[in-house]
């Protein structure tokens, strides 16, 4: 536990002393403050539907940045042969990454949680479908950097990871257009890989087992190729 | 005494590149080993596969007693390693990369911090404790590798290239701190310097291409044929014919200080024949002394010959 206390601790440590942790933060903040006032304004209405589905596009183009540098780095630096021939196991290093970058979102959720605070103190906005959309957007969260923490492991250059990483989100993101054009069984298939189907439900205030399964799934998947990734040397 | 470490026929191949090939050594407690070998003669392979970083492609390795593929963990738990080129997190400070090294090592709070300061004290340090990483010059980065694998008090320490970039001073500190460890911890040391290895090193491998040529390089270079140093004053041919037909004499050479080297069969009787065929030939004669062992001799023979039978 102690060595995995320090992982987790100088994976946040170099989160947050890199910039990137703050661009992304500046630039979330930025780009949501703007987008919450004006569809306040525009729709005098006490919902963050429309905050949710912003967020998670920008999620989609944030989270490659976040990951990007986690495992790529240290191939690039050779700092792994360090972390690898230390007494601590693979997957302590990808957890304890994954965990840092996970909190980096977790901050963004709860710094967005002004608005909600906002909708509460000057109208009557309906509490479940907040409560559902940030766990939705969390669960989310856990999913892609699960994904974004694999195509690190798999890259020794950040920007390859990235962009490898964004182009799955892309893809996922959209792939149930065309999942209605296959036919049946295939369409079923397809579509229920797509993000945005098993976001929606969650932004609009239903959750489902399956919907949370789905990114917990995702998570998983990619902590475990991660570190199959780590021990392929 | 058991061997701490036991290699049995180790290989490693990169795709269609071999770059060790059955390479089988024991190694006991408490020795010092130099590992010699030419830039890319699988040196850093042969460590990293010790460290339990890669995995060999054929062969075994234990160190003390434990596989270093299966029970890695544990062989961790057991080693210090310094990697070639020293890799260092850059974003941290001396002080605070070191605290962290210790304890992803096990170390609680306490005992990390004491072990820190054991290890900047050991390296001269103190100065640059807080002093970022990215900032160090070469040489201090290698200090700070070196001192990372001194935390927890490892048995076994896998040094690749450790005085690489290092000053003269700090050559000369680091060889007595790797001395220092003889009989107390066992230690491998890669370097492509023949003069530093035969300084600290209780007994030298060495490398050539892949392949282990000798365990005990230093042996062979003690019983290899004595050669021995003469100076005398004349013509270079004629002093050169003359040593040339005293009995026993292989070779004589004409070494860069106008001195000449000569290699003989040992036999007793030797130096005063050859002061004496000198001086009968009316040369002066100003010096003759036997030779140092010349483990440099002996790791140009071994590759020459290797490279030639390849």
């Amino acid at each position: 536990m102690n060595r995995f206390a320090a992982l987790l601790g100088k994976e946040t440590r170099a989160l947050f002393t890199s910039s990137v942790a703050y661009v992304v933060l500046a630039a979330f903040l930025l780009i949501m403050g703007y987008s919450f006032s004006l569809t306040l304004f525009l729709t005098h209405t006490p919902s963050l539907v429309h905050v949710f589905f912003q967020i998670y596009v920008l999620f989609l183009l944030t989270v490659p940045v976040i990951t990007m540098r986690t495992l790529a780095e240290e191939r690039r630096q050779r700092t792994l042969e360090l972390l690898l021939t230390a007494p601590v196991t693979e997957a302590q290093v990808v957890v304890a990454k994954y965990l840092a970058s996970l909190g980096l979102i977790a901050l963004m959720l709860a710094l967005s949680s002004v608005y909600a605070l906002l909708l509460g103190l000057f109208g009557a906005p309906e509490w479940g479908p907040i409560v559902s959309g940030y766990v939705g957007l969390l669960l989310l969260g856990a999913g892609l950097v699960g994904v974004g923490v694999f195509t690190s492991a798999l890259a020794a250059n950040q920007v390859v990871a990235a962009l490898v990483s964004l182009s799955l989100f892309l893809l996922f993101w959209i792939i149930d257009q065309f999942g209605y054009l296959l036919p049946d069984p295939y369409n079923a298939l397809v579509t229920n890989l797509s993000l945005s189907v098993h976001f929606k439900p969650f932004a609009t205030g239903s959750v489902y087992l399956s919907d949370a399964g789905f990114f917990i799934s995702m998570a998983l998947l990619g902590n475990l190729l991660a570190v199959r990734a780590l021990g392929r040397r | 005494m058991d061997p701490i470490i036991v290699a049995d026929r180790l290989g490693k191949s990169y795709g269609p590149r071999v770059a060790l090939r059955d390479v089988s050594f024991a190694i006991a407690p408490g020795e010092v080993i130099g590992l010699l070998g030419p830039n890319g003669s699988g040196k850093s392979t042969l460590l990293r596969i010790l460290a339990g970083y890669l995995p060999p492609s054929v062969g075994q390795v234990r160190l003390a007693g434990l596989d270093v593929v299966r029970e890695a963990f544990a062989v961790h738990q057991r080693i210090g390693y310094v990697p070639e080129d020293a890799p260092l997190y850059d974003g941290m400070r001396v002080a605070e990369f070191l605290r962290f090294m210790a304890r992803i090592k096990g170390l609680r709070q306490v005992a990390a911090a004491r072990a820190v300061g054991a290890a900047i004290e050991a390296l001269s340090l103190g100065a640059m404790r807080e002093a970022p990483i990215f900032r160090l010059s070469r040489g201090y980065r290698q200090r700070v590798a070196i001192a990372q694998a001194l935390l927890g008090d490892p048995p076994v320490l896998l040094l690749d290239e450790p005085t690489n970039a290092l000053d003269a001073f700090q050559v000369i500190g680091v060889r007595e701190l790797i001395s220092g460890f003889a009989g107390r911890r066992t230690v491998i040391v890669a370097s492509h310097v023949l003069a530093e290895i035969g300084r600290m090193a209780t007994r030298t491998m060495m490398l050539v291409d892949g392949r282990l040529l000798t365990q005990d390089a230093m042996a062979l270079a003690a019983a290899a044929a004595p050669r021995l140093r003469v100076r005398a004053a004349g013509s270079v041919e004629a002093v050169r014919a003359c040593l040339a037909a005293v009995a026993g004499v292989r070779e004589v050479e004409l070494a860069a200080d106008g001195s000449f080297r000569v290699a003989a069969a040992p036999r007793p009787g030797l130096e005063p024949d050859l002061a004496a065929a000198l001086v009968g030939a009316g040369f002066a004669l100003s010096e003759l002394a036997p030779e140092a062992a010349d483990l440099e001799a002996v790791f140009l023979d071994l590759t020459r010959a290797r490279r030639a039978a390849a």
